[in-house]
């Protein structure tokens, strides 16, 4: 797997997934990009650290969850204002992504994801922080 | 395939493969373990194992009830496949994937029936996913 070109702080991942599994398999591909993983079992708990002012440079969202759904939890990030941010819709759902998109999301993954595409993902991210900070 | 697994276990997870009862997501998942997530398959399944184990039986318990509700039932039956799909664990995948057309049709006996098959098939893959983890964990102790 690629390793992160990091130059300057690490990439602020949030992931919201009530899925242990699917959420430990995540952070593991995000912890050889060196992220800095968040974790939230809800929509609502992803919304709250929001609302306590954390910032995230990308977020990775399911869409069944308890409490609240991810095209909702979404919704209301992109509400308080964080356009920034960069979310990826995640479901098995393959319906999912008009949810997804309607609701925000920049990207949609379908479950099972495949491991090799968040890596560029991440990347991405690193090369607009990166750019912004020049 | 991960340098950090053993030959018996890895072995083991051949014969898995070869017999349909995994596919190749369950081959993908060894290549993310390293040596700075040396006990990432172990965790992953035994998360899956756990997880699936808590969802038979709530399956059981929703499909007991006197109304069936078969959204929650499907909900419950979802994850599960979800988490199968994600290990590589093909048999229970499928099975979840029939299970999910009787939720659809409201069929309880269809329902009922697929839950036994589905115990069945997650039994086996799990029984299976702790014997190669023992496997692991032998050989780990051996070579200490």
């Amino acid at each position: 797997m690629m390793t992160s070109f990091v130059q300057g702080s690490p990439v602020k991942a949030l992931i919201v997934e009530d899925t242990a599994v699917h959420a430990l398999i995540l952070s593991t591909i995000l912890r050889k990009f060196h992220c800095e993983i968040t974790m939230a079992e809800n929509g609502n708990e992803a919304v709250q650290l929001f609302l306590e002012g954390k910032k995230f440079d990308i977020i990775f969202c399911d869409k069944d969850m308890p409490v609240m759904s991810g095209p909702e939890t979404i919704e209301k990030i992109r509400a308080l204002g964080e356009s920034h941010v960069k979310i990826v819709g995640i479901s098995a759902d393959y319906d999912a992504q008009e949810a997804f998109v309607s609701a925000g999301a920049d990207v949609f993954l379908p479950k099972p994801m495949k491991f090799d595409v968040v890596g560029p993902m991440i990347q991405e991210v690193i090369n607009k922080k990166n750019n912004s900070m020049v | 395939m991960a340098a950090t697994m053993k030959l018996g276990t890895l072995g083991h997870a051949a014969s898995m493969l070869s017999t349909g009862l995994l596919d190749e997501q369950f081959q993908k998942l060894l290549l993310l373990q390293d040596g700075s997530d040396p006990n990432f398959v172990a965790e992953t399944i035994t998360l899956f194992c756990e997880d699936g184990e808590r969802t038979i039986g709530e399956l059981t318990k929703q499909l007991d009830k006197r109304c069936v509700n078969f959204d929650e039932v499907a909900a419950f039956v979802h994850k599960l496949e979800g988490g199968s799909a994600t290990v590589g664990a093909q048999r229970v995948k499928n099975t979840c994937i029939q299970f999910l057309e009787f939720c659809k049709e409201k069929s309880r006996d269809g329902c009922l029936k697929t839950l036994d098959t589905l115990r069945v098939v997650f039994y086996d893959v799990s029984g299976k996913f702790k014997a190669m983890l023992q496997l692991e964990q032998q050989q780990a102790e051996a070579t200490k």
